[in-house]
């Protein structure tokens, strides 16, 4: 029946024979593969949500860690060269409270030159104890300072001309109303509301307070009023014992500890240097540790962590890792080799006064560095013996 | 096995799979679409208000099966290709003729072939009427069209289907005519 020309309904026709094509498949198959398919649909909502939950993942770490990468690219270039901006400013900061107590000095040892050096040193990374060389003839005083939240106390020390016809005690009062805590980040607590005398014969001090003193409403401001005449005390004298006073009555009203008349000096030693970064500053404090430790080694290895109740964070984290930890006589001798990506920024010269000025609570003079891989470090030569602070956290008060 | 899987399955399982075939000209492919209707099926059966017949419903979801099937096959980019491709038009079926066809005589097969040029609804009103046999009403009820419409596309695709029978006929005849040559 094959020709060229088609009519409609021969064509219906052969339409209509068209072969009935069927499924031989069993129907309990199509059904089971039916189910199975019906879970299929439902299996890729948990991979899908998978996907949803990395991607959202990534899209938070990923800019994270450009910072981060952006971070370590800057404090790279901030070694290389002074120009960066955040460095300078802490830099600059830095400077102007060295520079300032340079030019305070009174006296002919400091010249333009020298000056002139302290500015090119702290345009890179400064020192921020009291060392020996600082002090030369003048008097370092040292105030122990509770930080804004009144947790714990922070020492500070000033450089002032020495004036023989003044008693440590006498230059310590005198400079208290020129401390500035609140611009330091610390808590407002100085000029002390009260008087201090030294009885030179008995080695106490005499704290005379007046009636209407404030010092015992409270266990903390209690506990932090004695702890800080105590480490005041300690810090810049030999005395002893202090004897307190309200008005001209022995003794002191305390709300907790009741009445105290005498107050034996409790040394601050055998503590581990923190860095406490007062609200919005780069430039850490360094802070004494709540506790005390047994040995040195534990010390440092309680000041990789931090402890966000105190605020006060690990500050040996430029520093990692220590190796060779060794105490000889009044020597620690340290190896810096395993430290691979050692900076020579201001963090890490703070981290290394933190184990100056922890080593100096053993009862340790000087530290030697036995490997390093950078020679200098800040104004630091690690090739050379380094005498543990006189004080830590020099501020200027001009 | 669900009871309403299997009612459906004992009334209108072959002529769906039927239909689903002769619209994607594939017997795997018209298996695997034979699945999605039941699936959109029991997804909406409680939604079927019976305004229309049960076979004529299957039908309607069978063929957007299909036009999904069709609409997932050729991606934007082949799409795009395929305009500029003109080659492409004259070897478009790829798929092998299934044995149900190939034992038929020389007519049937050709127009199976034929029927590849159509268009999916030419194809779809073509299935309905002459293979399933439904009525111009049934046809327009399961396609969601008007009875005109169905009449027209109908009519249309006769057309086409009497001119490429004509053409096979012609390719045919200049074929047995080169064998008549060699011999």
């Amino acid at each position: 029946m094959k020709k060229s020309e088609w009519s409609d309904r021969e064509l219906e026709e052969l339409l209509m024979q068209m072969p009935k094509i069927k499924d031989h498949r069993d129907p309990r198959d199509i059904y089971q593969n039916l189910s199975l398919k019906k879970r299929k649909t439902k299996t890729w909502l948990l991979p899908g949500l998978a996907v949803a939950a990395a991607l959202l993942l990534f899209f938070i770490l990923v800019p994270k860690m450009i910072d981060g990468t952006n971070f370590s690219y800057d404090s790279a270039n901030e070694e290389k060269s002074s120009g960066n901006s955040q460095a300078m400013k802490s830099a600059e900061k830095d400077s102007t409270i060295a520079m300032k107590d340079q030019a305070s000095i009174p006296n002919k040892s400091v010249s333009e030159t020298n000056e002139k050096k302290m500015g090119l040193m702290s345009a890179a990374s400064i020192k921020t104890a009291v060392y020996d060389e600082d002090v030369t003839d003048r008097k370092v005083l040292t105030y122990w300072i509770p930080d804004s939240q009144v947790q714990i106390l922070v020492p500070v020390s000033i450089i002032v001309p020495a004036e023989k016809d003044k008693t440590w005690l006498t230059q310590f009062v005198d400079n208290m109303a020129n401390l500035k805590e609140e611009e330091w980040g610390l808590s407002d607590y100085y000029p002390l509301k009260l008087s201090m005398n030294l009885d030179e014969k008995t080695n106490s001090v005499d704290v005379v307070v007046p009636d209407n003193h404030k010092y015992g409403q409270g266990s903390t401001e209690e506990t932090s009023f004695i702890k800080t005449v105590n480490n005041d005390v300690f810090s810049n004298s030999t005395i002893k014992k202090l004897n307190f006073f309200t008005n001209k009555e022995a003794g002191i009203e305390l709300g907790n500890t009741g009445r105290v008349k005498n107050h034996e000096i409790i040394e601050v030693k055998q503590h581990a240097f923190f860095f406490h970064f007062p609200e919005g500053s780069e430039l850490p404090f360094l802070a004494p540790s709540i506790g005390t430790y047994k040995d040195i080694n534990s010390a440092f290895e309680d000041m990789k962590t931090n402890n966000p109740t105190y605020r006060l964070n690990g500050s040996l984290e430029h520093l990692q890792p220590l190796s060779d930890v060794t105490v000889n006589g009044k020597t620690l001798f340290v190896s810096f080799k395993d430290i691979i990506d050692m900076k020579d920024d201001q963090l890490t010269v703070a981290s290394f006064e933190a184990l100056l000025l922890t080593a100096k609570q053993f009862g340790l003079e000087k530290v030697i560095v036995k490997e390093s891989r950078l020679t200098h470090l800040g104004p630091f030569d690690l090739t050379k013996e380094t005498k543990v602070p006189v004080a830590p956290n020099l501020r200027d008060i001009h | 096995m669900d009871s309403v899987f299997e009612e459906l399955y004992q009334k209108y399982h072959h002529d769906v799979f039927q239909f689903l075939f002769y619209m994607v000209r594939n017997k795997e492919h018209a298996e695997d679409l034979v699945q999605e209707v039941y699936i959109r099926v029991f997804k909406s059966y409680d939604r079927f208000e019976g305004k229309s017949s049960e076979k004529t419903w299957l039908f309607s979801i069978a063929r957007n099966v299909a036009i999904d099937f069709f609409r997932k096959q050729k991606g934007w980019k082949e799409k795009i290709l395929e305009k500029f491709d003109w080659s492409t038009n004259h070897v478009r079926d790829e798929y092998p003729i299934p044995e149900e066809i190939t034992v038929q005589k020389e007519e049937i097969k050709w127009i199976y072939k034929c029927l590849e040029f159509c268009t999916m609804d030419q194809r779809a009103v073509i299935i309905l009427r002459y293979l399933q046999d439904l009525s111009i009403a049934e046809t327009a009820k399961a396609l969601g069209w008007t009875e005109s419409k169905v009449k027209t596309t109908q009519h249309r695709s006769l057309k086409i289907l009497k001119k490429q029978m004509e053409m096979s006929y012609e390719k045919e005849g200049v074929t047995s005519e080169k064998v008549g040559v060699e011999r």
